[in-house]
């Protein structure tokens, strides 16, 4: 197995912009050993670095069976404005990939529940083209779900992409805000409302979520009032993350390394941390 | 076949000799007023050296004592050697439109022989093994550090006032984790193997018969050691008392008194918290540009107020949830990740607290609404 501490070089095939201050990097691991070896599932992050300005996490936003490996980077810190103003052609170094991922063993025959705001977009895309590829969640009864918060019409990550997600997806998308200019003839305000509107049976109902940790515990008092079990729950979670093996601290959420342990969590088993103020 | 011994205290330099053959011996030394762990020859060893710790404080004692190890830990531990305050992880080196990402350079000294290792330092460094070898990959920089080290234990005779590992169940007796464990008698050392490269160390000294005496003698003064503890520890009430009270007020009124200058997490001997960087200098760092730069880690602390802060912000923005963060992640977070206690009992961050807080009397106030 190749090093996980020392990073590979990975060269940007394209560099596409998606929103004024987000971009998908298609990377390419350029060693053919390494290359061969890397195999990840959705809801996986690698540390990207440039090297001399340090590294970040960056979740990889394209499937298992895509072709490129994507990452859908908004520039946040030093590390984010320098790989978004990496051109193609050029390398970053990366190390990965991390984390755990997204269960897709417990979506089978179950009806998906996507949410997602914002950037939380990114680690969910590789979810709904999975489902889409492999074929899974088409033999349920029902549609699986796919809602998405923006914070305004120009700010939607991968825009395109909804209509073709709405062959599988019951999608709704809204945003925070929308000018008079933008023409946005969609809907408007959170996404608890909608999640209001969607029947949920039980158990035989699972859901994941991605956003600001306020939307997930506002989606998740709904859907706990609604009867759904914490155990169906599962949400993806951001901290500082420097290392991404556990050994150095930052990420962690009370005992929870999220780098390792995480950043995907059964509501259950971190529940009584989320009820915390700074834990 | 177990080996056990007596050696004299006038030859206790034949076992740094012999550990200094394969070894660089690792050990305390008293410099600038405490009692420090360096590469030591047997000179070094600051025999009959008392000391007084209490919360916020330490002081050498002047007079001699008629032990040979009559001090308590001091502030250092194995962590700087095998963890140290900075290491390399990897370099990288800019090419053209070509990085290249260069492996740390190998050591190439001897392996250390951690020499008179308290019983609160053996769990520490098992549990250091734990996080840095335990996990799917090995930590390089760890494993290259500790792999041929040698760990000679030292039973402790005496508590210091802020020693607290008889409740924490980790000491004042070494029971495994060593490969040598020594006893100080009254004219000699028990010695006895705890592994095959121990044993093997212990048949090149000139060592005498321990019998019933001895291994009586060895008993004795651990249980007066034992009778002679001041503090204590509800470590029977861990990990429940930290998760049942991470709202208590109580931490409201630490975060009063504590300075945030993260003492207590250096010299802690479990605290393992770091920071991997990039150190880039303008026409590269080694000779002739070989290299661009490299990726360094560094010690940090959770007290450090960017410690859990990304671009959106801190998670813990308050110095209370920072104190929480730590108290916690000793007393209850590293049992339930690494099934180990974070907390060893030896009481350095209370003797190294500038403003005395102690761990023990903390918890203790969490009853108390």
């Amino acid at each position: 197995m190749y090093d996980r501490a020392r990073p590979f070089a990975a060269r940007v095939r394209w560099a596409k912009k998606e929103t004024r201050d987000t971009s998908t990097f298609a990377l390419w691991i350029e060693d053919e050993a390494i290359r061969r070896q890397y195999t990840f599932s959705p809801g996986q992050f690698n540390m990207l670095s440039v090297p001399g300005i340090g590294e970040a996490a960056i979740s990889i936003s394209s499937g298992p069976e895509d072709g490129p490996l994507l990452h859908t980077i908004r520039v946040a810190g030093n590390v984010t404005s320098a790989i978004s103003g990496i051109c193609a052609s050029n390398i970053v170094g990366m190390r990965g990939p991390f984390g755990n991922g997204w269960p897709m063993q417990e979506v089978e025959g179950k009806r998906l529940i996507v949410i997602a705001g914002g950037l939380g977009m990114a680690p969910l895309r590789p979810v709904v083209r999975h489902l889409i590829k492999s074929g899974m969640g088409h033999g349920t009864d029902e549609r699986p779900v796919l809602i998405y918060g923006a914070r305004s019409p120009r700010d939607i990550l991968f825009r395109h992409e909804f209509q073709s997600f709405g062959r599988l997806f019951d999608v709704h998308i809204t945003v925070d805000k929308a000018d008079p200019h933008e023409h946005w003839k969609g809907r408007t305000g959170l996404i608890p409302p909608i999640l209001e509107e969607i029947p949920l049976h039980g158990p035989g109902t699972i859901a994941f979520l991605c956003g600001p940790e306020v939307m997930m515990k506002c989606l998740i008092n709904e859907f706990m009032l609604r009867g759904m079990p914490a155990e169906q729950i599962f949400l993806s979670l951001e901290r500082n993350m420097n290392c991404a093996m556990g050994t150095c601290g930052h990420c962690m959420f009370g005992p929870k390394f999220v780098c390792k342990d995480g950043p995907v969590f059964r509501y259950s088993e971190v529940r009584q941390f989320m009820a915390v103020q700074e834990i | 076949m177990a080996i056990k011994g007596t050696l004299k205290k006038s030859r206790l330099e034949n076992l740094l000799a012999v550990l200094n053959k394969s070894h660089r011996v690792i050990g305390p030394k008293a410099e600038d007023g405490a009692v420090v762990m360096a590469e030591i020859g047997y000179k070094d060893i600051p025999s009959g050296v008392r000391d007084l710790q209490w919360p916020g404080g330490c002081r050498l004692l002047p007079g001699k004592d008629s032990q040979v190890f009559s001090f308590s830990p001091g502030p250092d531990s194995f962590k700087r050697f095998l963890h140290p305050p900075v290491s390399e992880l990897f370099a990288f080196k800019r090419n053209g439109a070509k990085i290249d990402f260069l492996p740390a350079p190998k050591i190439s000294e001897r392996p250390m022989a951690f020499f008179a290792v308290r019983p609160c330092d053996l769990s520490a460094l098992k549990l250091y093994d734990k996080i840095f070898l335990g996990g799917p990959v090995a930590d390089q920089a760890y494993e290259s550090l500790r792999r041929g080290s040698l760990v000679v234990a030292l039973n402790c005779l005496y508590p210091g006032n802020n020693c607290f590992c008889l409740s924490m169940g980790t000491g004042p007796e070494a029971r495994d984790g060593f490969d040598i464990q020594m006893t100080e008698l009254e004219d000699s050392f028990l010695l006895e193997d705890g592994s095959a490269k121990g044993a093997e160390i212990l048949e090149q000294l000139p060592l005498g018969q321990a019998g019933a005496d001895e291994i009586s003698a060895k008993r004795q003064r651990i249980e007066s050691c034992k009778a002679a503890f001041k503090k204590s520890i509800a470590a029977q009430e861990l990990p429940g008392m930290i998760y049942a009270n991470l709202d208590h007020p109580h931490w409201e009124d630490i975060a009063r008194r504590d300075l945030e200058c993260g003492n207590c997490t250096q010299v802690c001997p479990t605290c393992f918290c770091n920071t991997s960087y990039d150190y880039a200098a303008l026409g590269g760092i080694a000779a002739g540009g070989a290299v661009s730069g490299k990726r360094l880690r560094k010690w940090d602390s959770c007290f450090s107020r960017s410690f859990a802060r990304v671009h959106s912000g801190n998670f813990r923005f308050s110095r209370k949830a920072r104190y929480r963060h730590w108290m916690a992640h000793k007393l209850a977070y590293t049992q339930a990740q690494f099934g180990l206690p974070g907390c060893v009992g030896c009481g350095r961050c209370i003797t190294w607290c500038p403003a005395g807080i102690d761990i023990t009397a903390e918890l203790e106030a969490l009853r108390h609404v």
